[in-house]
């Protein structure tokens, strides 16, 4: 279950959603770049090793600043592949604070979550450091400033005796030694990195690590025309014993630059580690506590059958399936609950509605749907399903296009025999609104929806549900315009296919019991 | 196909955003002042006070403790004063590093100075001072006094360098514009 967002989420759940449509409108959600913001950063960090690797091999511990130049120099081999370099590590700078963003306003920042936001802000430090040394490694006057900032908050620490501050004085020259150290940290940094990108992805199942194809290589494509038709020139060589009166600074990594050289070394490294401090904190001040905190899914051991579904579907990889140790032989599933968010995917995935979050389980949704069934009588109008993360706001203006708005959690955790019953109540179709695949706040909601729908995965839609009367459609909170439009279009198709039989023998849910449920839908 | 091409001109535009965030040109010395920079490193004086020990006194101590000369020293501090014409610029202890103040010390000062003709003396001297003549030298480290005149044409932006001369065991001036 998606935890309501606090005041700071909702704003930035707000900015994103319109940006979200915005991009949505322009490229479709499929290649949506702001939905793809993660991948796109591990995309961004190949290209960025690959073209490391051959500026490596012309770089040169001994004189800098001249083998820069003169890569720079060569169009054909150098200059194209630095500018690469340079803008991939601009946009995985830009990519990363999206992505964090969104996973901060989706409220994916705590609980068993936190393992992947706390990697996630060391993985950025690591990006600031990597860019800090990498321009360093040029030597030129952005090279030598950043060197000396860094220096100068070094030495506010009482912890070497002789102020590094003092290597860059011009006293003497800086020793190949020094450039070489940097080059070993700017090597070794990406490859902590590949680690700590393990680490934060290790809690999901089947990680999304790179964008669709088509648009990797529009990005990579893109970088290397930019590369092309802007390409990047020499700054002047450091010079100790010269100031130089501009230096032209990449603010992605150098935005504190004005600040720290303002505010002194000190203030500024403070800032950096308050800023560092907050970042890694946020798991801890935006976690849910007691009544906020959802429940973990739970097992109807009863009723589990052993089929694995549940554990195949779990996007969080929190179900794992045990020996039974009654006098039932066989498997059944079991639920981790520091591992599960509570998505209730598992709900959906289940054929006889053993599994999912205490409220939420298939046969819970089925007498929730009665009960809503026999409160608003559909008739032969369109119901609605729509998720709460996406369509909420739009359940009025669904109801006054003529349809019966139906809130759920997740797209991905409805059971397909709500849809069914309410074809069989007599519904004259039933239009599940999910949210864009690529922002399932729950991973691979609408993915499994699609498969149980019609590629018959396990908990599949039955085929004797007329497909003509089920679609599913995909907006965001920001797409009313989009969503009515979809409804509207259903709502044609639909009309054509003439007024269903209600088939009011339907008996879905024989074998459960009845149960008194508390109303957690959050629009009728 | 309007989104579609308000699409590929608002990748354009953030294409061309990179471009330029990548590359600002940032002002961080607005003004064209020089720098006069005062950085070197140095051992400190130790100063010690040796004594002959009374005969009493060495019957106190054990055996292996006894010593014919007691010597107990001191790392000296030293006062760092850069005088210019409008007076002094720069007036302070300069320490040796560690917790207790006996490792090598440093200097690291940076002070603007206007382009143009400029006049400095640059001082350091050691303000611990020993209890006795019968005190123990120090060759290796830096000596009690030091004084450096600078008469240099500062032109915009240029860094005067001062520093110690380990070898002359005086300061020197590094730079373009230093004399």
């Amino acid at each position: 279950m998606a935890v309501a967002p606090r005041a700071p989420e909702r704003l930035t759940l707000r900015l994103l959603t319109t940006v979200d449509a915005f991009c949505n409108r322009l490229y479709g959600w499929r290649y949506n770049p702001l939905y793809q913001s993660g991948t796109i950063v591990v995309a961004l960090y190949l290209v960025l090793v690959v073209t490391g690797v051959w500026l490596t091999i012309f770089y040169r511990v001994g004189a800098p600043w001249e083998s820069v130049a003169r890569i720079t120099a060569n169009p054909w081999a150098g200059n194209w592949v630095r500018g690469l370099h340079r803008y991939a590590s601009d946009l995985a700078v830009l990519a990363t604070l999206v992505h964090a963003l969104r996973m901060f306003a989706q409220a994916k920042s705590w609980g068993p979550r936190a393992l992947a936001w706390t990697s996630g802000a060391v993985l950025l430090l690591l990006i600031f450091a990597c860019g800090w040394t990498g321009y360093v490694m040029v030597w030129d006057t952005f090279g030598q400033y950043l060197a000396r900032e860094g220096a100068r908050m070094l030495d506010t620490l009482p912890v070497l005796s002789e102020p590094t501050s003092r290597a860059f004085t011009g006293e003497q020259p800086l020793p190949s030694a020094f450039f070489f150290l940097n080059l070993f940290v700017h090597i070794a940094i990406p490859l902590a990195m590949g680690v700590v990108f393990w680490i934060h992805v290790r809690r999901v199942a089947r990680p999304l690590l790179l964008p669709p194809r088509p648009m990797t290589w529009l990005i990579v494509g893109g970088l290397i025309a930019l590369s092309v038709i802007w390409p990047l020139s020499m700054a002047p060589k450091a010079e100790p014993l010269v100031l130089p009166e501009r230096i032209p600074a990449d603010l992605f990594f150098a935005f504190w630059l004005p600040l720290s050289s303002t505010v002194g070394g000190g203030t500024a490294l403070l800032l950096a580690m308050a800023a560092g401090a907050a970042l890694v904190s946020v798991p801890f001040l935006t976690k849910r506590r007691g009544a906020a905190r959802p429940a973990p899914s739970w097992v109807d051991e009863d009723i589990c059958t052993g089929c694995v579904q549940c554990s195949l579907d779990c996007p969080y990889g929190a179900i794992d399936m045990r020996n039974r140790t009654g006098p039932r032989s066989g498997l059944v599933a079991h639920v981790n609950p520091s591992l599960c968010v509570s998505c209730g995917i598992c709900s959906g995935s289940c054929p006889p509605m053993g599994v999912g979050p205490p409220g939420r389980t298939g046969r819970e949704q089925l007498v929730q749907a009665r009960e809503f069934i026999a409160r608003t009588r559909p008739g032969g109008r369109v119901v609605v399903i729509g998720c709460n993360q996406a369509v909420s706001g739009f359940a009025p203006d669904f109801a006054a296009a003529g349809a019966v708005p139906y809130g759920i959690n997740c797209a991905g955790s409805l059971h397909t025999s709500v849809i069914e019953l309410f074809i069989r109540e007599g519904a004259g179709g039933v239009l599940v609104m999910a949210c864009p695949p690529r922002d399932c706040w729950n991973r691979e909601g609408p993915r499994w929806l699609t498969d149980r729908v019609y590629h018959d995965r396990e908990a599949e839609l039955q085929s004797r549900v007329d497909r003509a009367r089920v679609r599913i459609a995909h907006a965001n909170a920001g797409e009313r315009r989009q969503a009515l439009e979809a409804l509207r279009a259903f709502q044609a198709d639909v009309a054509a296919l003439g007024n269903p039989l209600a088939d009011q023998d339907a008996d879905l849910d024989a074998e459960c019991e009845p149960v008194a449920l508390p109303r957690r839908r959050r629009w009728l | 196909m309007i989104d579609r091409a308000v699409g590929a001109v608002l990748a354009a535009a953030v294409a061309a955003g990179i471009v330029w965030a990548s590359s600002v040109p940032l002002a961080l010395n607005a003004t064209s002042d020089g720098v006069l920079r005062l950085a070197w490193g140095a051992r400190p004086e130790r100063i010690e006070t040796c004594r002959e020990p009374r005969p009493e006194e060495l019957a106190n101590l054990p055996q292996h403790m006894r010593q014919a000369r007691i010597c107990e020293g001191v790392t000296a501090e030293y006062r760092l004063i850069v005088t210019g014409p409008d007076g002094v610029r720069l007036n302070r202890i300069v320490r040796g590093g560690g917790i207790r103040r006996d490792r090598p010390l440093y200097v690291f000062e940076e002070l603007p100075v206007s382009p143009g003709a400029a006049v400095f003396n640059v001082a350091f001297e050691r303000i611990t001072h020993s209890a006795g003549e019968d005190d123990r030298s120090d060759e290796g480290a830096v000596p009690p006094s030091m004084s450096l005149d600078i008469r240099a044409t500062v032109r915009p932006r240029e860094v005067i360098l001062v520093t110690y001369d380990a070898q002359r065991r005086e300061l020197a001036v590094r730079g373009p514009g230093g004399s």
